[in-house]
């Protein structure tokens, strides 16, 4: 991967070690399935989309970072 | 109140086989949506919730009023270009793996008649901006873009992706060749391709924008204008004036002619809001 930004590399890429890798589920939000983060029974944070329907990208409560509540989950 | 009720726009009441509006020579020609036959249904788009209002109505008293949307779609692209690396969560991002999907969908919509793309970007992944760009670049609807604030690096080719791009007065887009981020295995391969990698940036600016391939490179390759690296940036009419963006303009400018363009592509049909 290449990153072309005139951004200092040493400021972007800071902290990259001390990332930790999300624990994310896959589940079914209201029909959609995504890719969400653990926040509590029944609830996360968006992670990724993982729907084929173009529509779902367009759901402004479906975007990464939203918290969504869903009940099924396929874990 | 489920999530599929809420993403039904569309024209309202929905007829698959209603032909296009014919001219008709009664009609005021500045409002060609409009009809005033009465066995010709109003069409309006709404975003309506039928089922779901009717149930709001009946359950708590509460009506939902029917919101006209815009034929126009608003797309912002801003702080870095994330790619196939996560970045450190002091980025602000824009992940493209989203943005792709919005692109495919706006294509496909039919209530959609142009794109604006707002750009403030401090560029970032190669490939995934290359990605968005060609995704841009390879859509049948207008697009416009704004360059504001910056539009930098990788920022470059998705403003020149669009139909028409506009930079705003006081923007900036720097143009500096692509550093090495990585491990260095052999010199001669690692120069070869980053070589390579920049030729696709090069190549894709040159193809979309007036600007010539010597004249980006010598842009790109120019010292002595930026402190910590070689390269150009360019403000507001700079940018217009070596070709590589169209005009110098802000929003107005820009749903203008996006509007003039959805007019031109689309003459009869279509509903100018």
């Amino acid at each position: 991967m290449i990153l072309y930004t005139p951004m200092q590399l040493e400021l972007v890429l800071e902290g990259m070690e001390e990332m930790k890798k999300p624990e994310v589920r896959e589940v079914d939000v209201n029909g959609v399935p995504a890719l969400v983060q653990d926040e509590g029974l029944g609830k996360g944070k968006v992670v990724k989309l993982l729907s084929t329907d173009p529509k779902d990208y367009m759901n402004p409560n479906l975007i990464p970072g939203a918290s969504v509540s869903f009940y099924g989950d396929t874990k | 109140m489920t999530q599929e009720h809420m993403w039904e726009p569309g024209l309202f009441p929905f007829e698959p086989s209603h032909p296009h509006p014919v001219h008709d020579p009664d009609k005021p020609p500045e409002d060609p949506g409009r009809t005033d036959r009465p066995d010709e249904p109003n069409r309006q788009r709404v975003s309506g919730k039928s089922k779901a209002t009717m149930e709001s109505v009946k359950e708590l008293g509460a009506n939902n009023v029917p919101e006209v949307r815009s034929n126009i779609h608003c797309l912002s692209i801003v702080g870095q270009i994330e790619g196939h690396l996560v970045l450190p969560p002091q980025n602000k991002t824009t992940k493209y793996e989203h943005l792709i999907p919005q692109l495919v969908a706006l294509e496909q919509a039919r209530e959609v008649e142009g794109v604006v793309i707002m750009l403030n970007t401090v560029g970032g992944d190669v490939e995934a901006g290359l990605a968005i760009a060609e995704m841009i670049s390879s859509m049948s609807k207008p697009t416009v873009s704004v360059v504001l604030g910056g539009g930098h690096s990788i920022g470059v080719p998705i403003a020149v992706a669009t139909t028409t791009s506009l930079i705003a007065p006081t923007a900036s887009m720097t143009i500096h060749p692509i550093r090495l981020n990585g491990l260095v295995i052999g010199v001669p391969q690692t120069y070869e391709y980053l070589d390579k990698m920049q030729d696709r940036v090069v190549r894709f600016v040159t193809q979309h924008s007036n600007i010539s391939e010597e004249k980006f490179r010598e842009l790109m390759f120019r010292t002595g204008e930026l402190a910590r690296d070689i390269g150009t940036v360019l403000i507001g009419q700079e940018a217009v004036d070596a070709g590589l963006i169209d005009g110098v303009g802000g929003l107005s400018q820009a749903i203008d002619v996006l509007r003039a363009k959805i007019e031109t592509s689309n003459p009869m049909g279509g509903h100018v809001q």
